[in-house]
């Protein structure tokens, strides 16, 4: 097992080596040189349009988050990323071998998206913004979050209410400086900053809602956050499904490139290399915390889900087992449609449109949408395992003097339980792997901290990396304590412990 | 203690016991034959309820099972079955096998039960078989586990389905011997068994099933040696048969010459035997050729294994005629050739019948 894990272990980090030792091409020096490059633009955002205008012959590709696009670009895969400047000047700063086009391709409005038909709050946020404008709040905020150095952030102190109509925040924090995650774990930034000073404005406990990008706006739309205040673009294709504030920042979509003489970080030697990311990624901020608190979110939501899954299993495999129709069509009709469907669309129906109105924990959502899937596997899963075992034991233990449910539960189940657990256990290990799409709905899971750790550092490989280790030993893990009940199932290992003491 | 009255049972459409009344006394071992699909089983499973009767009423112990107020596992319990395909349960050992009736039904402490286990397996010779589990053992082995397994549990009768069917030749007899002992201490047994020479010394009383009946029943003597009835008799002496029907002159003889030959090559008769028969089935139908225009005639030819002899009859209507009187045939040739292949012919006058049966050597 141990040479498994440094086999992993030793392949990734040839890949990550190989990767990243990138070519050094004809580098970009204005637009015209960028119309037949290859162009990263984030999913949703404003950089789409502006690709499709601008650059009609470019191979455009999407991205969710602009680290992946950053990491794309620095293994080559790409030549220029289509972001808004401040994160431009953010990523420069960490990798001084990309700089962006001082033109700007398009100028846009950054404001606060709210819900529909809320013109009250529109209004009340309006004045809000008119009064940081004049007193000069959003001037100093822009001075404070959008500098060009690496010194830490100076951060106005907020005091916040504690009581009162909890102000939910839809933000999306892998967006530094918008939207970040600090080393506390807390949602800060110039829009954190932005929506702790309106929180305190209207007497209101403010709470951030962390997730992709690109489902802030149905998050929005069936009421799970009260207003999106991340940097997000007031563009006309928004406006269609959401109403936004006046403007409270002047952003520019800029091309981000790559510098001409560029000198990778990667001809620093392999050791150091790693030493570098392994502090700024682990170390720095001690963001191991974060990564820590994303492993045991892992962990509960699989273990949770696993136990539900098959307690619920066990309860459809009742059903579909049953002689009478009332009871195995409604079994059968959930197993094709649980299996049918990806766990992805389950979850998100379930968070947006189920729980909609309700203000419901987004880990138990997750628990039940997994456990959910989980069922509809795991109940085909005992009812092959029940039908395998031989009739003739059940009419042994009914023709013993047995009832029928505790011949079941004597004789069969036992049977069952040994037979099951091998294709148990893998369906229980591609739920834990599965689990990473939870921070579709602002699950801080590990998948979800490796990518706040990516977006502060842009560094791919070495969170990725990790990540994947922390998956395969979450996995050995769980699998080495099914082994083990495999094992004290199997009717001959008490002998063979009987025998070998 | 077992009285079964009227007892039906259908599955679906098909009617596999269609009435059956028969009373079983405490002591008795009863032994039950006949041919396969001829819901033996299936009376046996009824008795305990793993298939449940159609209609009709089992009384033991003067408790009536079908009523829905009685406690069936309870019953059950003193009603234990040896299965054909021993089912024992296969992820516990031998001994074990024998505990969890125990220790669960009947709530004994572990250890009272793994006393008594361990002197029953030492009953059915297995004392040494005590931790292995069901797939390490031979299938013998393993039926007599099942035993001990029944013993296990005090019943006041035990119902064997076939309990050697399942089991290769050599393996039989340690079975038996096992049950014959049971026998001798008095158990009450009722055996579904094919075994007939084990029926007759080991059982007080032998039923044999046809048709979903009790066709005929007796003490061993009197069904094996001296059966009634034609089926009992046929069942007996194993005895098979081909029936061919022939109502013209234009019968096809090859298709009755092909459906001799496959009868003589499921009883795996000498190939010899089989020509012979072929011949004399000829030679007949020669004789009666003259015939065939005016009567409808009918053959049979049977083989009866016990008996290890051949039987050939054949039986036509009209006036009484022996066809094979020397002063009607043209010439003996003919005649000639059948003495010879046949070892003996009797001529009858029956029921407006002329019946002629030839015995034939193998």
């Amino acid at each position: 097992m141990k040479k498994s894990a440094l086999l992993v272990f030793a392949g990734l980090m040839f890949v990550t080596v190989f990767t990243g030792c990138s070519k050094t091409e004809n580098a970009i020096t204005s637009f015209d040189d960028a119309q037949n490059a290859k162009i990263g633009v984030m999913t949703g955002s404003t950089g789409e349009a502006i690709a499709a205008a601008k650059f009609p012959n470019a191979q455009v590709k999407s991205f969710d988050d602009v680290m992946d696009s950053v990491a794309a670009m620095k293994s080559g895969q790409l030549d220029a990323v289509i972001t808004a400047f401040p994160t431009a000047i953010q990523v420069s700063k960490l990798n001084p071998e990309f700089w962006y086009l001082p033109e700007p391709l398009q100028n846009e409005d950054t404001a606060i998206a709210l819900k529909k038909g809320n013109d009250d709050l529109l209004a009340t946020l309006n004045n809000i913004i008119d009064e940081l404008k004049a007193d000069g709040t959003l001037e100093s905020m822009k001075n404070r979050w959008f500098k060009a150095d690496l010194s830490p952030y100076k951060e106005m102190n907020i005091t916040l209410p504690t009581e009162g109509k909890l102000l939910k925040i839809g933000v999306s924090a892998t967006r530094e400086p918008f939207s970040f995650v600090d080393k506390n774990g807390r949602v800060t930034g110039h829009d954190g900053e932005l929506a702790r000073i309106i929180g305190a404005k209207l007497q209101r406990p403010v709470e951030f809602s962390n997730m992709r990008f690109m489902a802030l706006i149905p998050a929005l739309q069936s009421g799970k956050v009260d207003m999106i205040v991340t940097g997000m673009t007031a563009t006309d294709e928004r406006r269609k499904s959401v109403d936004f504030t006046q403007p409270y920042f002047a952003n520019a979509q800029v091309l981000f490139v790559k510098k001409a003489s560029a000198t990778s970080t990667m001809s620093l030697p392999f050791f150091k290399s790693i030493a570098n990311s392994f502090h700024s990624n682990i170390i720095h901020e001690e963001r191991y915390i974060l990564i820590l608190n994303g492993l045991k979110t892992t962990v509960l939501i699989s273990v949770l889900a696993t136990v539900f899954g098959t307690l619920l299993g066990a309860l459809v495999c009742f059903m579909r087992m049953s002689k009478k129709t009332v009871l195995s069509l409604p079994a059968k009709i959930y197993i094709s449609i649980l299996r049918g469907t990806p766990v992805l669309v389950v979850l998100m129906l379930i968070f947006y449109v189920v729980f909609a109105s309700i203000n419901i924990d987004p880990v138990l959502v997750a628990i039940i949408a997994f456990g959910m899937n989980f069922a509809a596997y795991v109940a085909e899963i005992f009812r092959t395992g029940i039908e395998g075992v031989d009739k003739g034991q059940t009419e042994a233990g009914i023709a013993m003097g047995f009832s029928r449910v505790r011949t079941f539960f004597y004789i069969v189940l036992p049977q069952t339980v040994r037979r099951i657990l091998p294709v148990y256990k893998g369906e229980f290990i591609s739920l834990v792997k599965m689990t990473s799409i939870v921070g579709y709905i602002a699950v801080q899971d590990l998948t979800k901290a490796s990518d706040i750790v990516r977006s502060r550092t842009f560094d791919a490989f070495f969170p990725l990396v990790m990540v994947a280790i922390l998956y395969f030993l979450i996995s050995w893990f769980l699998m080495q304590s099914l082994e083990y009940v495999e094992r004290i199932t199997d009717p001959k290992f008490k002998r063979r412990k009987v025998s070998n003491a | 203690m077992i009285k079964v009255e009227h007892l039906s049972k259908k599955f679906g459409d098909l009617v596999v016991l269609r009435d059956i009344t028969i009373e079983i006394r405490k002591g008795e071992v009863i032994s039950i034959i006949g041919p396969s699909g001829t819901g033996k089983s299936t009376f046996l499973r009824c008795l305990n309820l793993l298939d449940r009767p159609s209609s009709g009423s089992i009384y033991i112990d003067g408790i009536d099972i079908l009523d829905q107020k009685t406690d069936v596992p309870k019953v059950r319990q003193k009603m234990n079955m040896v299965f054909q395909s021993f089912n024992l349960f296969s992820h516990l050992t031998s001994l074990e096998n024998l505990t969890i009736g125990q220790t669960k039904l009947l709530r004994m402490s572990k250890k009272d039960a793994k006393d008594k286990s361990m002197e029953l397996l030492k009953l059915v010779g297995l004392a040494e078989k005590a931790d292995s589990f069901p797939d390490e053992l031979s299938g013998g082995q393993k039926q007599r586990v099942a035993i001990a397994r029944c013993l296990a549990m005090d019943p006041e009768i035990i119902l064997f389905d076939e309990p050697t069917s399942a089991l290769d030749p050599t393996m039989v007899s340690e079975v038996l011997s096992v049950i014959r002992r049971l026998a001798k201490d008095g158990m009450t047994m009722a055996i579904v068994t094919h075994e007939m020479d084990f029926a007759r010394d080991v059982s007080n009383r032998v039923l044999y099933m046809d048709e979903g009946l009790i066709y005929e029943e007796g003490t061993p003597q009197q069904i094996f040696e001296n059966p009634q009835k034609e089926r009992t008799i046929a069942f007996i002496n194993r005895i098979r048969s081909l029936n061919y029907h022939i109502s013209s002159p234009d019968y096809d003889l090859y298709a009755l010459n092909a459906e001799i030959e496959i009868f003589c090559e499921k009883q795996i008769l000498p190939r010899k035997t089989r020509h012979n028969v072929l011949l004399l089935v000829e030679e007949m139908l020669q004789i009666y050729n003259p015939f065939l225009h005016s009567t409808i005639l009918d053959m049979k030819l049977a083989y009866s294994e016990k008996k290890e002899s051949l039987e050939l009859v054949f039986e036509n209507t009209g006036e009484a005629i022996n066809p094979l009187d020397k002063k009607r045939l043209p010439d003996e040739l003919g005649l000639r050739i059948i003495n010879n292949l046949a070892e003996s012919i009797i001529y009858q006058r029956e029921d407006n019948k002329n019946r002629l049966t030839l015995m034939m050597r193998l």
